[in-house]
């Protein structure tokens, strides 16, 4: 039927269980096609990672099994009963057995181990239907022996380290599993994203071992180190098809780089661009760059108390950091800024040092920053449009604190003219912009203060193709007009549409760096290709 | 290098329009500007009522009771307009200072017993030693104390505000207790200070016109100034203010310290009007204040908590009581008036807010 079916058939063949099979799933938004014919089987008591570069369609396909995302077409089956994969929802997902834990939202942290376990089911109640707090206890000690996870059940879970909070998340979900044989499959999605390394170590453990137990587990994850670690067999998707299906020994951190990005040579350049030969790029780089003038140090405190320059921005550059969740890339923008503190490095600009923790000298030393999350750190919501954009330019349209209405209106005219902003007037409320509407007037806030460093997060998240292109081309005005850009983004299709070069982050440090012109397939390699040496 | 570079302008200024991006389409804005105009035409008046609901409802209730056979005799007097505009100035004043932290989300609810305390305080040394004077400084420096712990304890020790304010009125009743005994304190307020609050210019009572100033003031750097927008910005979501520099922070105590003055202002209009203190008015002035300040959601600028609609529903709440006990309805009914009224401008005003912002 499908031709996607019939590429493995050795396999196949063997004699196994097969938890949760897909067949020929696509979904299509709008221009997107986000799955493309995609088929996968799960065997019975393995775990099964799944795997894919940002855009591969990995997230649709989870939220399709969810049944939160309706496919265009497609099957689907749970213990051998082929549905139409339309009619699948989130109430057929729980009959099935399909258990979702995601990174970190389903725990109640001020709860107790027992009411966390209890909320997902139920509490034990006495005749009186009040809570029966002995008999809840009990049972929260039952599941714990049970998942093997040695903390007290009326312990805070916010006591807990994370991996036994992402332990009981799991307990929580699987506790009302039969022990017996049709059991559901356990869906992770990036389980380790906000773990420390250790604690992944905890909780792989305990993986298997359910895993042992006979349980099926999805193990959704960027970490290769993990993956290849953990899983009896992987599928990587690409694109919106299915890149390669992996099993056993097949399964290597080369085999999945190449499956993530397509490339046959696996670490062609990961490999060969370790921190010494970073130095060496950059020097070609600057080289490149002419006279262009130093836009931003980031200078690295030694314990000998010489500083080594991890990062380097010359006036007009748009330079990316890439990196994966949880790798700290927006954080390290903050730190730049002096939202968070920071803790070994100095930030130098054209005008001075920028002192850690000091946001107002840092926007007066000419650094701007765009957050990531427009909703809770960038938009006044109430505010009119105007409003919005005077705020960071209070100064420039007042005269002894007294605001110059004209003069406000004016600058407001003309940047939503400028920064092309679909907007009714300017007096309208914010909330009355689209999402990339909205975007722009946060962009035009800081550009017109014509800093030297614009500290970009994920400028187009939520935002629709035109916008984002336009988005993209104000970013590039911007540089051109001698902004140096340091932009974060997860998706590194936009990275490489954007800035010229890269700088690759992981646990926080720049471990790596990529010189132009980029492209998405080489900073997966490269990002991927971190991972591995850590 | 650095120091010899302007950087405000350097290599931008000149190259700004040439790099600014593909306008929008002309004709799609064109478009949608038209329609914009033919919707400003039918929307104005909407907008008005919108706008002015709370202040046209005033003029209908004021005009009910000036026809109504229980009130036509007694409400459209020159005395009780008097009364009417005189008794409210000091809620009035009041209202306002409980304005001014709630435009930074913070509630303040020590604001009645602020006034309360001056009032006792003021009293009690004018009464003694004759000297408005010190009574002002001694007003002002309530204000400046309480105010300020609250803005410290919220800011700097990260107490809910609620909390700390509700601890901060309860000791401040417990102050008041102890200062009086329970008891009004015999007063000999001076004549200078009496004719202040009784007084009139043009026929209007000099404390209403007090009033009106004081909102100007307050309207004036709220909406005019620079620190007024930040406090606006900060209301409307603390951590992008943050985010572009502003000191939260201080703005939030700013809004505490400036409002308890506003508040100890309050009670030294009170004693000027009323010619003493007892000590259960700063009680009677926090349910109007707080209401007032919340119904100004519901005019003039819909939406937003703002000066002029807080002086309006003062005075709405206001004719509605004086009307309402002018035709001797048993006092209960009042308090249904009130409660109603609070509850339903208020939900008016969050209609009119996601209407404006969706």
């Amino acid at each position: 039927m499908n031709e996607q079916t019939a590429t493995e058939p050795t396999r196949a063949e063997q004699a196994r269980k097969v938890a949760l099979a897909v067949q020929g799933v696509s979904k299509t938004y709008g221009a997107t096609r986000a799955l493309d014919g995609v088929s996968l089987e799960v065997t019975t008591g393995a775990i099964h990672g799944l795997m894919g570069g940002n855009g591969s369609g990995k997230s649709t396909l989870i939220k399709m099994l969810a049944g939160v995302v309706t496919p265009d077409e497609g099957k689907l089956a749970l213990k051998g009963d082929w549905i139409d994969a339309r009619s699948h929802t989130p109430a057929r997902a729980k009959a099935f057995g399909l258990h979702f834990v995601h990174q970190q939202n389903s725990t109640f942290p001020d709860l107790t181990v027992a009411e966390n376990l209890a909320l997902g089911r139920g509490f034990e109640s006495t005749a009186v239907r009040s809570i029966n707090w002995s008999a809840q206890k009990a049972r929260a000690r039952q599941v714990l022996d049970r998942f093997e996870i040695d903390v007290a059940a009326d312990t805070h879970l916010v006591r807990l380290s994370p991996a036994a909070q992402m332990m009981v998340a799991i307990a929580r979900a699987l506790q009302d599993q039969d022990d017996t044989d049709e059991r559901g499959v356990l869906v992770l999605d990036e389980p380790t994203a906000s773990l420390p390394k250790h604690e992944v170590d905890v909780l792989l453990t305990a993986l298997r071992r359910y895993a042992a137990d006979g349980q099926t587990i999805i193990y959704v994850s960027h970490r290769l180190e993990e993956v290849t670690a953990i899983t009896d067999e992987v599928t990587v998707l690409r694109n919106g098809n299915v890149a390669s299906r992996l099993i056993g020994t097949e399964i290597s951190h080369d085999t999945l780089v190449a499956g993530i990005t397509g490339s046959t040579s696996g670490t062609h350049a990961g490999g060969s661009r370790r921190a010494n030969d970073a130095i060496a790029s950059r020097v070609h780089l600057s080289h490149a760059a002419g006279f262009r003038e130093t836009a931003l140090t980031l200078s690295r405190r030694t314990a000998t108390g010489l500083e080594d320059e991890t990062l380097l921005l010359r006036a007009g550059e748009i330079v990316g950091i890439a990196g994966l969740l949880g790798s700290g890339r927006s954080r390290l923008l903050k730190q730049i800024f002096g939202a968070v503190p920071r803790d070994d490095f100095e930030v130098t600009v054209r005008s001075g040092t920028v002192p850690p923790s000091d946001m107002r000298t840092a926007m007066k030393r000419g650094v701007a920053f765009v957050p990531e999350n427009r909703l809770r750190e960038a938009a006044l919501p109430e505010l009119s449009i105007a409003e919005n954009l005077s705020i960071t330019s209070l100064s420039e349209h007042s005269r002894a604190g007294w605001i110059r209405p004209s003069r406000e209106r004016k600058a407001a005219n003309r940047l939503i003219q400028e920064f092309g902003v679909r907007a009714p007037s300017t007096i309208a409320p914010l909330t009355a912009l689209s999402g990339g509407n909205q975007q722009k007037v946060i962009l035009a806030r800081w550009l017109q203060r014509r800093p030297d460093v614009l500290l970009l997060d994920e400028p187009t998240q939520g935002v629709d193709i035109g916008a984002r292109n336009e988005i993209h081309e104000l970013v590039r005005a911007a540089a051109s007009a001698g902004t140096a850009v340091l932009v974060v983004s997860s998706d590194f299709g936009e990275l490489a549409a954007l800035a010229q070069r890269a700088v690759v982050i992981s646990g926080g440090e720049i471990v790596d760096s990529v010189g132009g012109p980029l492209t998405e397939d080489i900073l997966n390699d490269i990002v991927y290709a971190q991972e591995k040496a850590l | 290098m650095s120091h010899t570079q302007d950087t405000t302008n350097g290599p931008f200024a000149a190259s700004d329009a040439a790099t600014s991006p593909a306008p929008v389409d002309a004709a799609e804005a064109e478009q949608r500007r038209r329609a914009v105009r033919s919707r400003t035409g039918k929307a104005r008046f909407a907008g008005f009522l919108e706008a002015y609901a709370l202040l046209v409802l005033l003029g209908v209730i004021a005009l009910f009771f000036c026809f109504w056979s229980e009130t036509s005799s007694t409400f459209p007097t020159v005395a009780n307009m008097r009364i009417l505009l005189a008794s409210q100035a000091v809620i009035g004043v009041i209202s306002l200072g409980a304005l001014l932290p709630l435009l930074c989300q913070e509630f303040d609810l020590s604001v009645g017993n602020i006034a309360g305390l001056s009032a006792i305080m003021v009293a009690a040394s004018v009464s003694s030693n004759g000297s408005v004077l010190v009574a002002v400084a001694l007003a002002l420096a309530i204000g400046l104390v309480v105010g300020g712990a609250n803005a410290l304890i919220v800011t700097r020790l990260h107490v809910n505000g609620v909390i700390t304010t509700l601890g901060m009125s309860t000791i401040l009743a417990g102050i008041i207790l102890q200062r009086t005994g329970g008891l009004a304190p015999a007063s000999d307020i001076p004549q200078a200070m009496t004719n202040f609050g009784t007084g009139l210019v043009a026929g209007v009572p000099v404390i209403f016109i007090t009033l009106l100033v004081i909102a100007a003031i307050t309207y004036f750097v709220l909406n005019h100034t620079s620190l007024g927008r930040q406090i606006y910005a900060v209301g409307s979501n603390m951590e992008a203010a943050k985010l572009v520099g502003l000191r939260t922070d201080g703005l939030r105590a700013a809004t505490f310290v400036v409002g308890a003055l506003l508040c100890a202002l309050g009670g030294l209009l009170y004693v000027s009007r009323a010619g003493g203190a007892s000590p259960n008015v700063g009680v009677t002035f926090l349910l109007p204040a707080f209401a007032a300040a919340f119904l100004s959601a519901a005019s003039v600028r819909p939406g937003r908590f703002n000066v002029w609609g807080t002086i309006i529903a003062v005075y709405f709440l206001a004719v509605l009581n004086n009307g309402l006990s002018l035709a001797g309805v048993e006092p209960y009914v009042n308090d249904y008036v009130n409660g109603g009224a609070l509850i339903a401008g208020v939900a008016l005003a969050s209609v009119l807010y996601r209407r404006r912002t969706t």
